[in-house]
Protein backbone atom coordinates (compact mmCIF):
# COMPACT_ATOMS: atom_id res chain seq x y z
CA UNK A 1 0.00 0.00 0.00
CA UNK A 2 2.82 2.74 0.84
CA UNK A 3 3.84 2.20 -3.05
CA UNK A 4 0.23 2.81 -4.17
CA UNK A 5 0.15 5.96 -2.03
CA UNK A 6 3.56 6.99 -3.00
CA UNK A 7 2.46 6.78 -6.36
CA UNK A 8 -0.58 8.44 -6.22
CA UNK A 9 1.35 11.64 -4.96
CA UNK A 10 3.96 11.62 -8.07
CA UNK A 11 1.11 11.91 -11.24
CA UNK A 12 3.81 11.47 -13.39
CA UNK A 13 4.88 7.81 -12.88
CA UNK A 14 3.65 5.29 -14.14
CA UNK A 15 3.40 1.54 -14.33
CA UNK A 16 7.00 2.02 -16.14
CA UNK A 17 8.42 3.52 -13.33
CA UNK A 18 8.97 2.36 -9.42
CA UNK A 19 9.39 3.47 -6.02
CA UNK A 20 12.54 5.35 -4.79
CA UNK A 21 13.24 6.68 -1.40
CA UNK A 22 13.59 10.74 -1.76
CA UNK A 23 16.39 10.43 1.52
CA UNK A 24 18.31 7.49 1.52
CA UNK A 25 21.83 6.27 3.11
CA UNK A 26 25.11 7.23 0.66
CA UNK A 27 27.31 4.18 -0.84
CA UNK A 28 24.46 1.87 -1.57
CA UNK A 29 22.76 0.95 -5.02
CA UNK A 30 19.13 1.30 -5.63
CA UNK A 31 16.74 -0.10 -7.91
CA UNK A 32 13.01 1.70 -8.18
CA UNK A 33 10.33 -1.11 -6.64
CA UNK A 34 7.85 -1.88 -8.96
CA UNK A 35 4.79 -0.89 -8.05
CA UNK A 36 2.23 -3.38 -6.71
CA UNK A 37 -0.86 -4.55 -8.71
CA UNK A 38 1.22 -3.86 -11.64
CA UNK A 39 -0.21 -4.48 -15.33
CA UNK A 40 0.17 -7.97 -17.17
CA UNK A 41 0.24 -9.45 -20.78
CA UNK A 42 -1.49 -12.79 -21.27
CA UNK A 43 -0.17 -16.06 -20.28
CA UNK A 44 0.82 -16.90 -24.61
CA UNK A 45 1.86 -13.30 -24.83
CA UNK A 46 4.13 -13.05 -21.46
CA UNK A 47 5.88 -16.30 -22.74
CA UNK A 48 6.41 -14.81 -25.99
CA UNK A 49 7.72 -11.32 -24.96
CA UNK A 50 10.14 -13.02 -22.04
CA UNK A 51 7.70 -11.20 -19.37
CA UNK A 52 4.60 -10.84 -17.55
CA UNK A 53 4.81 -7.40 -16.83
CA UNK A 54 4.79 -4.83 -20.00
CA UNK A 55 6.45 -2.10 -17.22
CA UNK A 56 10.14 -4.97 -17.56
CA UNK A 57 9.66 -5.59 -21.38
CA UNK A 58 12.89 -3.43 -22.75
CA UNK A 59 13.83 -5.58 -26.03
CA UNK A 60 17.39 -4.83 -27.51
CA UNK A 61 16.59 -2.41 -30.93
CA UNK A 62 12.92 -3.09 -29.83
CA UNK A 63 12.49 -5.91 -31.78
CA UNK A 64 10.09 -8.27 -30.12
CA UNK A 65 8.75 -11.60 -30.88
CA UNK A 66 5.49 -12.10 -32.72
CA UNK A 67 5.45 -15.85 -32.18
CA UNK A 68 6.13 -18.80 -29.78
CA UNK A 69 7.07 -21.63 -31.85
CA UNK A 70 4.20 -24.26 -30.00
CA UNK A 71 1.72 -21.84 -29.45
CA UNK A 72 -2.10 -22.80 -29.27
CA UNK A 73 -0.90 -26.03 -28.85
CA UNK A 74 -1.96 -28.20 -25.39
CA UNK A 75 1.72 -28.25 -24.29
CA UNK A 76 2.00 -24.57 -25.49
CA UNK A 77 -0.88 -24.02 -23.40
CA UNK A 78 0.93 -25.98 -20.12
CA UNK A 79 4.37 -24.12 -21.02
CA UNK A 80 2.55 -20.35 -21.05
CA UNK A 81 0.93 -21.06 -17.68
CA UNK A 82 3.78 -22.14 -16.10
CA UNK A 83 5.84 -19.40 -16.86
CA UNK A 84 3.43 -17.20 -15.65
CA UNK A 85 3.86 -18.80 -12.83
CA UNK A 86 7.01 -18.50 -12.88
CA UNK A 87 7.23 -15.03 -12.92
CA UNK A 88 4.42 -14.09 -10.21
CA UNK A 89 6.78 -16.54 -8.02
CA UNK A 90 9.73 -14.37 -8.65
CA UNK A 91 7.40 -10.88 -8.46
CA UNK A 92 6.27 -12.28 -5.07
CA UNK A 93 9.19 -13.22 -3.80
CA UNK A 94 10.04 -9.26 -3.28
CA UNK A 95 6.31 -8.39 -3.22
CA UNK A 96 5.23 -10.91 -0.65
CA UNK A 97 2.35 -8.12 0.50
CA UNK A 98 0.81 -8.35 -2.38
CA UNK A 99 -2.58 -10.10 -2.59
CA UNK A 100 -3.67 -9.34 -5.59
CA UNK A 101 -0.75 -11.32 -7.53
CA UNK A 102 -0.96 -13.71 -4.59
CA UNK A 103 -4.78 -13.87 -5.87
CA UNK A 104 -3.33 -14.35 -9.51
CA UNK A 105 -1.07 -17.10 -8.65
CA UNK A 106 -3.49 -19.37 -7.15
CA UNK A 107 -6.05 -18.90 -10.01
CA UNK A 108 -2.98 -19.57 -12.81
CA UNK A 109 -2.00 -22.55 -10.74
CA UNK A 110 -5.57 -23.98 -10.46
CA UNK A 111 -5.58 -23.75 -14.22
CA UNK A 112 -1.78 -24.99 -14.79
CA UNK A 113 -2.96 -28.40 -12.59
CA UNK A 114 -6.11 -28.57 -14.39
CA UNK A 115 -4.04 -28.59 -18.00
CA UNK A 116 -1.72 -30.29 -17.21
CA UNK A 117 -3.72 -33.53 -15.92
CA UNK A 118 -5.43 -33.53 -19.11
CA UNK A 119 -2.33 -33.60 -21.04
CA UNK A 120 -0.80 -36.07 -19.29
CA UNK A 121 -3.46 -38.08 -19.48
CA UNK A 122 -3.80 -38.01 -23.34
CA UNK A 123 0.01 -37.56 -24.09
CA UNK A 124 2.36 -38.45 -21.70
CA UNK A 125 4.21 -37.78 -18.42
CA UNK A 126 5.98 -34.59 -17.83
CA UNK A 127 7.42 -36.40 -14.74
CA UNK A 128 7.60 -39.52 -13.13
CA UNK A 129 5.23 -39.26 -10.56
CA UNK A 130 2.93 -38.76 -13.55
CA UNK A 131 2.88 -42.17 -14.20
CA UNK A 132 0.06 -42.48 -11.69
CA UNK A 133 -1.93 -41.38 -15.11
CA UNK A 134 -0.10 -43.94 -17.02
CA UNK A 135 -1.05 -47.25 -17.73
CA UNK A 136 2.56 -48.70 -18.40
CA UNK A 137 5.99 -47.13 -17.81
CA UNK A 138 6.46 -44.49 -20.38
CA UNK A 139 8.70 -41.76 -18.86
CA UNK A 140 11.33 -43.01 -21.47
CA UNK A 141 9.38 -42.13 -24.98
CA UNK A 142 10.63 -39.84 -27.29
CA UNK A 143 11.09 -36.62 -27.57
CA UNK A 144 13.33 -35.89 -24.97
CA UNK A 145 12.33 -31.72 -24.50
CA UNK A 146 15.85 -30.98 -26.28
CA UNK A 147 14.90 -32.82 -29.39
CA UNK A 148 14.08 -31.13 -32.79
CA UNK A 149 10.98 -32.26 -33.77
CA UNK A 150 8.40 -30.67 -36.95
CA UNK A 151 5.49 -30.51 -34.70
CA UNK A 152 6.03 -29.20 -31.72
CA UNK A 153 3.62 -29.22 -28.57
CA UNK A 154 2.16 -32.82 -29.11
CA UNK A 155 4.05 -36.31 -27.85
CA UNK B 1 15.59 -31.48 -4.05
CA UNK B 2 14.88 -30.74 -7.54
CA UNK B 3 12.11 -32.63 -9.68
CA UNK B 4 12.66 -33.24 -13.70
CA UNK B 5 9.71 -31.99 -16.18
CA UNK B 6 10.09 -33.29 -19.28
CA UNK B 7 9.57 -29.84 -21.12
CA UNK B 8 11.26 -26.27 -21.48
CA UNK B 9 11.10 -23.36 -19.92
CA UNK B 10 10.60 -21.76 -23.62
CA UNK B 11 9.89 -23.80 -26.46
CA UNK B 12 13.30 -24.09 -28.80
CA UNK B 13 12.79 -25.17 -32.18
CA UNK B 14 15.81 -24.58 -34.65
CA UNK B 15 15.33 -25.58 -38.12
CA UNK B 16 18.64 -25.21 -40.26
CA UNK B 17 21.62 -26.71 -38.54
CA UNK B 18 24.34 -23.69 -38.14
CA UNK B 19 27.58 -24.77 -36.12
CA UNK B 20 29.04 -21.45 -36.95
CA UNK B 21 26.08 -20.13 -34.20
CA UNK B 22 26.95 -23.05 -31.78
CA UNK B 23 30.64 -21.69 -32.06
CA UNK B 24 29.36 -18.78 -29.81
CA UNK B 25 26.18 -19.13 -28.59
CA UNK B 26 27.96 -22.46 -26.59
CA UNK B 27 29.57 -19.11 -24.91
CA UNK B 28 25.68 -18.74 -22.46
CA UNK B 29 26.56 -22.67 -21.49
CA UNK B 30 29.74 -22.26 -20.15
CA UNK B 31 30.90 -19.28 -20.81
CA UNK B 32 32.30 -16.18 -18.32
CA UNK B 33 28.31 -14.76 -18.24
CA UNK B 34 26.64 -18.20 -19.09
CA UNK B 35 24.15 -19.78 -17.33
CA UNK B 36 25.79 -22.88 -15.83
CA UNK B 37 27.66 -19.99 -13.86
CA UNK B 38 24.49 -18.33 -13.11
CA UNK B 39 22.90 -21.15 -11.94
CA UNK B 40 25.85 -22.48 -9.52
CA UNK B 41 26.23 -18.68 -8.17
CA UNK B 42 22.80 -18.36 -6.69
CA UNK B 43 22.11 -22.02 -5.85
CA UNK B 44 25.84 -21.43 -4.00
CA UNK B 45 25.24 -18.35 -2.47
CA UNK B 46 21.98 -18.67 -1.13
CA UNK B 47 22.93 -20.98 1.77
CA UNK B 48 24.49 -17.86 3.60
CA UNK B 49 21.64 -15.48 3.08
CA UNK B 50 20.03 -14.02 6.46
CA UNK B 51 16.07 -13.35 5.38
CA UNK B 52 13.02 -15.51 3.87
CA UNK B 53 13.29 -13.43 0.93
CA UNK B 54 16.71 -13.90 -0.39
CA UNK B 55 16.70 -17.85 0.21
CA UNK B 56 13.71 -17.73 -2.03
CA UNK B 57 14.78 -15.30 -4.10
CA UNK B 58 18.37 -17.07 -5.20
CA UNK B 59 16.64 -20.10 -4.77
CA UNK B 60 13.79 -19.41 -7.64
CA UNK B 61 16.31 -17.69 -9.82
CA UNK B 62 18.81 -20.10 -9.47
CA UNK B 63 16.11 -22.99 -9.97
CA UNK B 64 15.49 -20.78 -13.49
CA UNK B 65 18.85 -20.65 -14.63
CA UNK B 66 18.84 -24.50 -14.48
CA UNK B 67 16.08 -24.00 -16.85
CA UNK B 68 17.97 -21.25 -19.01
CA UNK B 69 20.93 -23.68 -19.51
CA UNK B 70 18.99 -26.65 -20.52
CA UNK B 71 17.27 -24.46 -23.25
CA UNK B 72 20.77 -23.03 -24.58
CA UNK B 73 22.33 -26.92 -24.93
CA UNK B 74 18.81 -27.71 -26.78
CA UNK B 75 19.78 -24.95 -29.12
CA UNK B 76 23.56 -26.19 -29.46
CA UNK B 77 22.50 -29.53 -30.13
CA UNK B 78 19.93 -28.31 -32.53
CA UNK B 79 22.21 -26.24 -34.82
CA UNK B 80 24.92 -29.09 -34.70
CA UNK B 81 22.65 -32.16 -35.34
CA UNK B 82 22.90 -34.11 -38.80
CA UNK B 83 26.32 -32.54 -39.82
CA UNK B 84 28.48 -34.04 -42.50
CA UNK B 85 32.53 -33.91 -42.23
CA UNK B 86 32.44 -31.45 -44.55
CA UNK B 87 29.76 -29.00 -43.43
CA UNK B 88 32.02 -29.15 -39.98
CA UNK B 89 34.97 -28.23 -42.05
CA UNK B 90 33.18 -25.38 -43.85
CA UNK B 91 31.78 -24.13 -40.79
CA UNK B 92 34.99 -23.84 -39.17
CA UNK B 93 33.57 -26.29 -35.99
CA UNK B 94 36.31 -29.00 -36.59
CA UNK B 95 38.21 -27.52 -33.62
CA UNK B 96 35.37 -27.92 -31.19
CA UNK B 97 34.29 -31.32 -33.04
CA UNK B 98 37.53 -32.93 -32.70
CA UNK B 99 37.37 -32.49 -29.13
CA UNK B 100 33.63 -33.07 -28.02
CA UNK B 101 31.81 -34.44 -31.51
CA UNK B 102 28.29 -33.13 -31.75
CA UNK B 103 27.96 -33.49 -27.18
CA UNK B 104 27.41 -30.37 -25.93
CA UNK B 105 30.53 -29.34 -23.59
CA UNK B 106 30.27 -26.01 -21.04
CA UNK B 107 33.39 -23.71 -22.12
CA UNK B 108 33.61 -20.38 -23.69
CA UNK B 109 33.23 -19.30 -26.84
CA UNK B 110 37.06 -19.08 -27.19
CA UNK B 111 37.36 -22.85 -25.84
CA UNK B 112 38.87 -22.32 -22.52
CA UNK B 113 36.42 -24.65 -20.62
CA UNK B 114 33.92 -23.57 -18.03
CA UNK B 115 35.78 -22.67 -14.41
CA UNK B 116 34.33 -21.42 -10.63
CA UNK B 117 37.17 -18.71 -11.04
CA UNK B 118 34.08 -16.56 -13.29
CA UNK B 119 31.72 -16.49 -9.81
CA UNK B 120 31.85 -15.86 -6.79
CA UNK B 121 30.22 -16.65 -3.49
CA UNK B 122 31.46 -13.88 -0.66
CA UNK B 123 29.48 -14.77 2.00
CA UNK B 124 28.58 -11.09 2.15
CA UNK B 125 24.58 -9.98 1.59
CA UNK B 126 25.50 -6.86 -0.17
CA UNK B 127 28.83 -7.75 -1.98
CA UNK B 128 26.86 -11.00 -3.08
CA UNK B 129 23.49 -9.18 -4.40
CA UNK B 130 25.70 -6.37 -6.23
CA UNK B 131 27.60 -9.22 -7.93
CA UNK B 132 24.45 -11.03 -8.78
CA UNK B 133 22.97 -7.55 -10.09
CA UNK B 134 26.39 -7.52 -12.34
CA UNK B 135 26.15 -10.57 -13.67
CA UNK B 136 22.38 -10.12 -14.83
CA UNK B 137 23.98 -7.24 -16.79
CA UNK B 138 26.87 -9.52 -18.52
CA UNK B 139 24.48 -12.10 -19.04
CA UNK B 140 22.01 -9.49 -21.05
CA UNK B 141 25.10 -7.64 -23.07
CA UNK B 142 26.24 -11.23 -24.05
CA UNK B 143 22.93 -12.00 -25.30
CA UNK B 144 22.58 -8.26 -27.05
CA UNK B 145 26.21 -9.75 -28.97
CA UNK B 146 24.95 -12.85 -30.29
CA UNK B 147 21.80 -11.07 -31.38
CA UNK B 148 24.30 -8.68 -33.31
CA UNK B 149 25.75 -11.65 -34.44
CA UNK B 150 23.47 -14.34 -35.51
CA UNK B 151 20.68 -14.04 -38.15
CA UNK B 152 18.96 -17.23 -37.75
CA UNK B 153 14.62 -16.25 -36.62
CA UNK B 154 14.23 -19.30 -34.74
CA UNK B 155 17.75 -18.84 -32.71
CA UNK B 156 17.01 -14.96 -32.22
CA UNK B 157 13.48 -15.88 -31.04
CA UNK B 158 14.83 -17.96 -27.76
CA UNK B 159 18.10 -15.36 -27.72
CA UNK B 160 15.24 -12.43 -26.97
CA UNK B 161 13.39 -14.83 -24.43
CA UNK B 162 16.54 -15.61 -22.24
CA UNK B 163 17.72 -11.59 -22.83
CA UNK B 164 14.41 -10.18 -20.83
CA UNK B 165 14.63 -12.67 -18.14
CA UNK B 166 18.38 -11.06 -17.54
CA UNK B 167 16.68 -7.85 -17.17
CA UNK B 168 13.61 -9.43 -15.13
CA UNK B 169 16.29 -11.11 -12.57
CA UNK B 170 17.74 -7.83 -12.58
CA UNK B 171 15.31 -6.01 -11.13
CA UNK B 172 14.76 -8.76 -8.86
CA UNK B 173 18.14 -8.34 -7.45
CA UNK B 174 18.25 -4.72 -6.92
CA UNK B 175 14.81 -5.25 -5.32
CA UNK B 176 16.24 -7.77 -3.12
CA UNK B 177 19.22 -5.28 -2.60
CA UNK B 178 16.58 -2.67 -0.97
CA UNK B 179 14.85 -5.00 1.36
CA UNK B 180 18.23 -5.94 2.76
CA UNK B 181 19.58 -2.03 2.92
CA UNK B 182 16.05 -1.33 4.62
CA UNK B 183 16.50 -3.80 7.39
CA UNK B 184 20.38 -2.57 7.83
CA UNK B 185 21.54 0.32 10.59
CA UNK B 186 19.98 3.25 8.44
CA UNK B 187 23.28 5.46 9.72
CA UNK B 188 25.78 2.99 8.67
CA UNK B 189 25.03 -0.03 6.29
CA UNK B 190 28.12 -1.38 6.67
CA UNK B 191 27.94 -1.74 10.36
CA UNK B 192 27.96 -5.60 10.32
CA UNK B 193 27.35 -8.04 7.83
CA UNK B 194 24.17 -9.96 8.37
CA UNK B 195 25.47 -13.20 6.50
CA UNK B 196 28.08 -13.40 9.25
CA UNK B 197 27.55 -11.10 11.96
CA UNK B 198 25.02 -11.60 14.63
CA UNK B 199 23.32 -9.01 15.95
Amino acid sequence: MANRNYMAEHKDCNYKNGHLEPCAPLAAAYVPFQQENPPTYGNTEALMRGTLFPGLDLPFMNVVNKTVPCAGTPLGEIMALGFVIKELNLYLDTHCDDEEAFMMLRKIIALYNEGREKYVKKYGPLSVKDSIYTDSYKWLCDPWPWEYTERMGHK
Amino acid sequence: MFVYEKTLQYPVKIANPNPKLAKFIISQYGGPDGELGASLRYLSQRYSMPYPELKGLLTDIGLEELNHLEMVGAVVHQLTRCLTPDEIKAAGFETYFVDHGAGVYPQFASGTPWTAATMQVKGDTIADLTEDMAAEQKARATYDNILRMSDDPDVNNVMRFLREREVVHFQRFGEALRKTQERLDQKNIYAFNPSFDRK
